[in-house]
């Protein structure tokens, strides 16, 4: 291939063009999808990758999550298929075992883009479907404990061949989740979004062909990885460690442990999970991939939150776990819930960098991504209603300021549903929706707090399912910071009676008397609480959201 | 320059108060005589500029103030208060359980990578939001009743807070049944009469409690600051102008009154960008051109706003400066793009242009106010786009001040300046076609059926650039570019909004539905009349009813009636196909099988005020060019290029690219392969051709 030279301008320019692409096809998604996971939570993510499968462009508002999915999937995808793509092929994937995803809700689908002959990339997109079988509806639930009874498994397979739909293969698919309607809508979303891709990336291709547009990629790889390795050279050179822990799975291995080793040389830089505990029966294995997703997020947030999302930030990053640890699970574990523990991944890398970039870091935050289910018969209509819920808690506390309080923290930013939406849905009344006073660590600057929400079931006897974290491992703080408080659900009668219910709770009756309490965790506080000044801890008090017993026993020694 | 039947005219004047300039506009109600004025904006006090720029103006032209009819005013008060937090002590009154509801919010943070960068803190202070015991259910009913105890009690604890100056009573489910907040708001108002009370239920009794508790508390956090303004500039404007009907821009597009504003000042908070969109709207229609995108280029930004048949996108929500609003809002969207960005050389090597701005102070190197870094407005001076002197020879630029600023740039791309200029403009073109395809794309349209407007100071210099890479072949320049906003608040009609929720499935509970809708239609009604009854000309009323499948989250707004009678409910298989046709305009699909539900009905009514239609005048004949210059338009070098001033376009003129056309505060660019000519209205029409 003869040497093509690419100026700083064309390049910021055509950059610029591959952006607005996968934006597009974002929000094409957004548009035409039928679920409201997509519509309101905007839980997908799309992208483009090159002939060799690297990622070169993803959406301003794709997902952490979905970052090494979405890379995952095209690797599996050249190398299984290599010189067998044709124009109007579209794949379609999710296992996250032999197909590169992080649990089996996250459908992938991509579509090649050619010049005349020659491959020229990929437009890829993730759609998080609502349920997409296995043993509970949501395909999400807590205990279970293989991937088989997570739902479809789905190894690289084509949809379309040189533009010919595979319908049989897609009724097999359908007929296996639950809601084929909106499962349909989603994937011809995805299918549209891939098409429109493709026709976006082909005009692309006919102003600057496809010998250019590759050296277009390479140099858009090549500069992010320039501009990771300058971030990571900033760090001193060292080797950094930290081991946290998940309480449990839910499926009976307690106190899971996370051992990172971090060793960085010059502009090199290697994640090393030797120590961590095996492979867990319970749905919170994380696969290699979801692992890199967590690593990525972390050394972005830390060192450059604006570097671009492609493939230059792994190129930067080394990445070793023993193959069937928590961190790195084979076949048949289990994955559904992996986001809590990309959560405390992040802690890992947080806690082991801390004294390295003390201005950027956060102490230990709520640490989780808490979820609830109600499910039920509504009595006035006698139909079957699911509420699900993700709730944050307390964000750790900075450098130069307090951690934010009742917030989603890290790797998740999903928003909460309308107290006045749901009660106008489903038959339950939301009694109280609050900051739970004194859950942030004390310090110079405090932990965030956790948030605190009361459902009651009306006038039914409902079921409650949940899923908590940092119920046992406090949030930890940093450089002398108190540790924040541990999130916890209760029922509680209206009599007064209090029953503690596990992190991990499965169909918990709640009858119409009583109400569910659920209580994310705190963040931990930074600083010595010493050199906390009188006008915030003046502020702790006037504001309610510490006790004097609090201030005292923490400030006033 | 006196012209005749001056003295009989009856004049309309509109005055935009923005960052940097106060802009005046006044048109001649029977002549269609259009006269403008400007002069530097006040921030301190913005009253100032307006009172003195509205003296210099009947000065100027020799207008008798006594023959102003009507004042139209755009402000920034509101956004500006919001955007700095200067605004009242305020306090919260919510129901038990709640008080942190407005600090969760959804939530969710701003960036999700920035460790740093979170949602501002609530305008009410946590001590400041006090719960009352009470509660009120999902279809209105009251699952724990309000007790006199409990309101005493409140009052006795804001009695120990005196430093509150406004008041926010925020209850869950008060937009089914305001009994509640109606109680707590006639204590308030009767125990504590010189605060300001803003109460959920009336200032948007819709359903979501987070949205509607964060527009009602920043109505309360608005009110004191506002209607102080109001006032003072109503009783200064009176002593000029003693006949002139004032009329306070909304950021829905329509006029209101000062006693309206000072109530809901929430609705100001976008007043000006709307009023520009309300003129590119009214300058489109004088060329019979209907589907437009406005590109309104100032100093730091880029205002971007979607006109579909003549009408302006309307959004039901949006974020200013991190607070939250649930109003219906012209719909503007913003880019960090626009002639005071920077340019330089990013983390990767590559040359980026913007967020970062000189502003106005220091400003763009070429500008002589000690700005040092390259701007964009550079870049145009070196390809010789931008005319030597801006605003009618105020401002007169340097040319060797630009090529310094870009000199250090170039040398570190090893191009020369002229080079590195050109890709400056390029860069900013590619940030600008960037989030207008994702406007135009998230709402289901197609930019290149659209006409591209440019206006504000810099839009004509960078639409032909915009238009070519946004594949739309026809551009339009309004007569009067740089004055657009003060264009649209002549223009503006007085309007309401009311909204009513209504629950119910599209088949049953139509009853209801028509009640509601009878009951609205009764409020318009009688808010026409007292317009009327103070000068207005025929009313009309809209009806939209915002509809969405049984179980979806989201809404979408389906307009049903349109005129001056009382609008009437139509039948379910009406509905039902209205809003199939918006669900497959909107999302490119519907499911005719499920089942739909109404969640609100909004009815916009629409007092028609006395304008002009006539088109300003024309000059005799086509002047010449002033002058011809080398401008850079690609990389194969500068092409002599003529420079026509616009006051000497005549209607029907046409002028082939190259050229540059100036007028007093903007300059439009017209390339090579584009065709340029003045219509009857006096708006320039480009046409792109095929490069």
């Amino acid at each position: 291939m003869p040497e093509i030279a690419i100026d700083p301008i064309s390049l910021e320019i055509t950059w610029n063009g591959l952006k607005s692409i996968a934006d597009e096809c974002f929000i094409s998604i957004m548009r035409s999808a039928f679920s409201t996971n997509v519509k309101e939570r905007h839980d997908h993510s799309t992208a483009i990758a090159d002939e060799r499968g690297r990622l070169i462009v993803q959406a301003e508002m794709a997902l952490p999550i979905h970052l090494a999915s979405m890379q995952g999937l095209m690797t599996f995808i050249v190398n299984r298929f290599d010189k067998d793509i044709s124009p109007g092929d579209v794949f379609i994937a999710n296992d996250p075992h032999v197909a590169g995803g992080t649990h089996l809700p996250d459908i992938n689908m991509a579509m090649p883009v050619f010049d005349g002959r020659r491959l020229v990339g990929f437009v890829a997109n993730i759609i998080h479907h609502a349920d997409v079988g296995g043993a509970a509806i949501g395909s999400m639930s807590g205990g279970l404990d293989e991937i088989y009874k997570e739902g479809l498994r789905i190894p690289i397979i084509r949809l379309y061949s040189k533009g010919v739909l595979d319908e049989d293969l897609l009724q097999l698919l359908l007929l296996n989740m639950r809601l084929p309607d909106e499962r349909r809508g989603d994937l011809n979303a995805q299918i549209a979004a891939c098409k429109l891709g493709v026709s976006r990336l082909e005009d692309m291709v006919r102003e600057h062909g496809g010998d250019r547009l590759s050296t277009i990629f390479s140099e858009i790889v090549v500069r992010t990885e320039m501009r990771m390795r300058k971030a990571i050279s900033s760090l001193r050179d060292g080797i950094f460690t930290f081991t946290d822990y998940m309480d449990d799975d839910g499926a009976g291995t307690e106190n899971i442990k996370i051992t990172l080793r971090i060793e960085k040389r010059g502009d090199r830089i290697l994640f090393d999970f030797d120590g961590t505990d095996p492979q867990v029966a319970g749905n919170f294995n994380m696969t290699l991939n979801a692992t890199q997703s967590a690593i990525c997020f972390s050394i972005k947030a830390l060192l450059d939150p604006n570097v671009p999302n492609n493939q230059g930030i792994f190129d930067a990053i080394e990445l070793k776990a023993p193959l069937g640890s928590f961190v790195n699970c084979v076949a048949p574990a289990a994955v559904a819930l992996r986001a809590n523990s990309c959560q405390r991944v992040v802690d890992c890398v947080f806690g082991a960098l801390a004294p390295q970039v003390p201005d950027r870091v956060i102490a230990g935050a709520n640490g989780a991504n808490t979820s609830a289910v109600f499910t039920g018969k509504d009595p006035r209509t006698g139909q079957l209603y699911v509420y699900l819920e993700t709730l944050g808690g307390g964000m750790g506390a900075r450098a130069t300021f307090d951690g934010k309080d009742g917030v989603q923290v890290n790797i998740t930013n999903t928003s909460n549903l309308p107290v006045e939406a749901i009660e106008l849905e489903y038959p339950l009344r939301v009694e109280e929706y609050s900051l739970i006073e004194n859950t942030g660590g004390a310090g110079r600057f405090r932990g965030g707090l956790g948030i605190r929400r009361v459902i009651r079931p009306v006038g039914h006897t409902c079921e409650f399912n949940g899923v908590g974290e940092r119920f046992l491992h406090k949030p930890w703080g940093l450089f002398g910071g108190k540790d924040g408080a541990t999130g916890r659900f209760y029922l509680r009668r209206d009599d007064g009676r209090k029953t503690m219910l596990a992190s991990k709770s499965s169909c918990i009756r709640l009858p119409e008397d009583s109400v569910a309490v659920l209580e994310t965790p705190g963040a931990g506080g930074y600083g010595p609480p010493a050199e906390r000044t009188a006008v915030a801890i003046q502020d702790d008090l006037t504001s309610g959201k510490f006790s004097q017993e609090f201030v005292k026993q923490h400030y006033l020694v | 320059m006196l012209l005749e039947g001056r003295r009989e005219e009856k004049w309309v004047v509109g005055v935009d108060v923005g960052g940097t300039f106060t802009d005046f506009s006044a048109r001649g109600l029977s002549s269609g005589q259009v006269l403008i004025h400007k002069r530097p904006s006040t921030p301190d006090d913005p009253s100032r500029a307006v009172l003195t720029g509205l003296r210099e103006l009947t000065d100027k032209y020799r207008i008798d103030p006594g023959s102003i009819e009507r004042f139209a005013h755009g402000t920034t008060v509101a956004t500006n208060a919001l955007l700095q937090r200067k605004g009242a002590k305020v306090a919260v009154i919510t129901t038990k359980g709640f008080r942190d509801l407005l600090e969760i919010g959804r939530q969710v943070r701003p960036h999700i990578y920035d460790l740093q960068l979170d949602a501002p803190q609530p305008l009410a202070a946590r001590q400041y939001r006090f719960e009352i015991d009470e509660r009120i259910g999902p279809t209105g009913e009251i699952v724990r009743p309000l007790s006199d105890a409990a309101i005493e009690d409140l009052i006795g604890k804001l009695r120990r807070a005196p430093e509150i100056e406004g008041l926010a009573v925020c209850l869950l489910f008060a937009f089914l049944n305001p009994a509640h907040e109606n109680r707590i708001a006639s204590a308030l108002r009767e125990g504590f009469p010189g605060k300001f009370v803003s109460v959920s239920s009336e200032v948007q009794p819709e359903f979501r409690e987070f949205e509607r508790f964060s527009t009602t508390l920043i109505n309360a956090f608005l009110q004191p600051e506002v209607s102080r303004y109001m006032d003072r500039l109503k009783a200064e404007v009176a002593k000029v102008a003693p006949n002139a009907a004032f009329g306070i821009f909304q950021s829905s597009g329509g006029l209101m009154s000062v006693d309206r504003a000072s109530q809901f000042p929430v609705r100001t908070a976008l007043s000006g960008p709307a009023a520009g969109a309300v003129g590119a709207a009214g300058a489109g229609v004088m060329s019979e051109i209907a589907d437009i995108i406005t590109l309104d280029i100032g100093g730091t930004s880029t205002d971007v706003c979607l006109i579909q048949g003549g009408k302006t996108d309307i959004a039901s929500m949006r974020d200013i400066s991190g607070f939250r609003i649930r109003l219906p809002m012209v719909d503007i969207h913003t880019v960090g793009a626009g002639g005071g960005s920077i340019a330089q050389l990013g983390a990767e090597g590559l040359m980026k242009v913007g967020p970062q701005s000189a502003g106005a102070v220091p400003g763009p190197a070429c500008y002589r106010r000690g700005g040092t870094l390259p701007t964009v407005s550079d870049a145009n001076v070196i390809l010789g786009r931008l005319p030597m002197t801006l605003t009618g020879g105020e401002m007169t630029i340097d040319r060797d001040l630009a090529v310094k600023a870009v000199e250090p740039l170039a040398a570190g791309l090893g191009l020369s300046v002229e080079r590195t200029a050109l890709g400056i403009v390029g860069i900013v073109t590619s940030n600008m076609v960037r989030a207008i395809r994702v406007v135009t794309i998230e709402k289901g349209y197609d930019p290149r059926k659209f006409t591209l407007m440019p206006f504000g100071g810099a839009g004509g210099l960078h639409a032909a650039d915009v238009a070519r890479s946004l594949g739309i072949s026809r551009i339009i320049v309004p007569h009067a570019p740089g004055i657009l906003c003060a264009e649209g608040l002549i223009l503006s009609d007085l309007q309401e909004d009311f909204v009513a929720s209504c629950r119910i499935r599209v088949g049953t509970g139509m009853d209801e539905a028509a009640r509601v809708i009878a009951d609205l239609a009764s409020q318009g009604k009688s808010w026409l009349a007292s317009e009327e009854a103070e000068g207005a000309l025929e009313g009309r009323l809209v009806l939209s009813l915002d509809m969405r499948y049984v179980g979806q989250n989201y809404e979408l707004p389906v307009e049903i009636a349109n005129g001056a009678e009382r609008p009437a409910l139509r039948g379910p298989d009406d509905l039902k196909a209205a809003f199939f046709a918006e669900y497959q305009r909107s999302y490119g699909h519907y499911d005719a099988s499920a089942p739909i539900e109404i969640v609100n009905v909004r009815l916009r009514a629409v007092a028609k005020l006395p304008q002009s239609s006539f088109p300003a005048r024309s000059p005799e004949v086509l002047a010449p060019p002033f002058d011809t210059k080398d401008v850079w338009f690609d990389d194969s070098g500068p092409t002599p290029t003529p420079m026509y001033d616009r006051a000497g376009l005549p209607a029907g003129t046409t002028i082939e690219g190259p050229a540059i056309i100036t007028q007093l505060d903007s300059t439009t660019v017209v390339p090579p392969r584009a065709e340029l000519r003045v219509d009857a209205a006096l708006n320039m029409i480009m046409e792109m051709k095929n490069a």
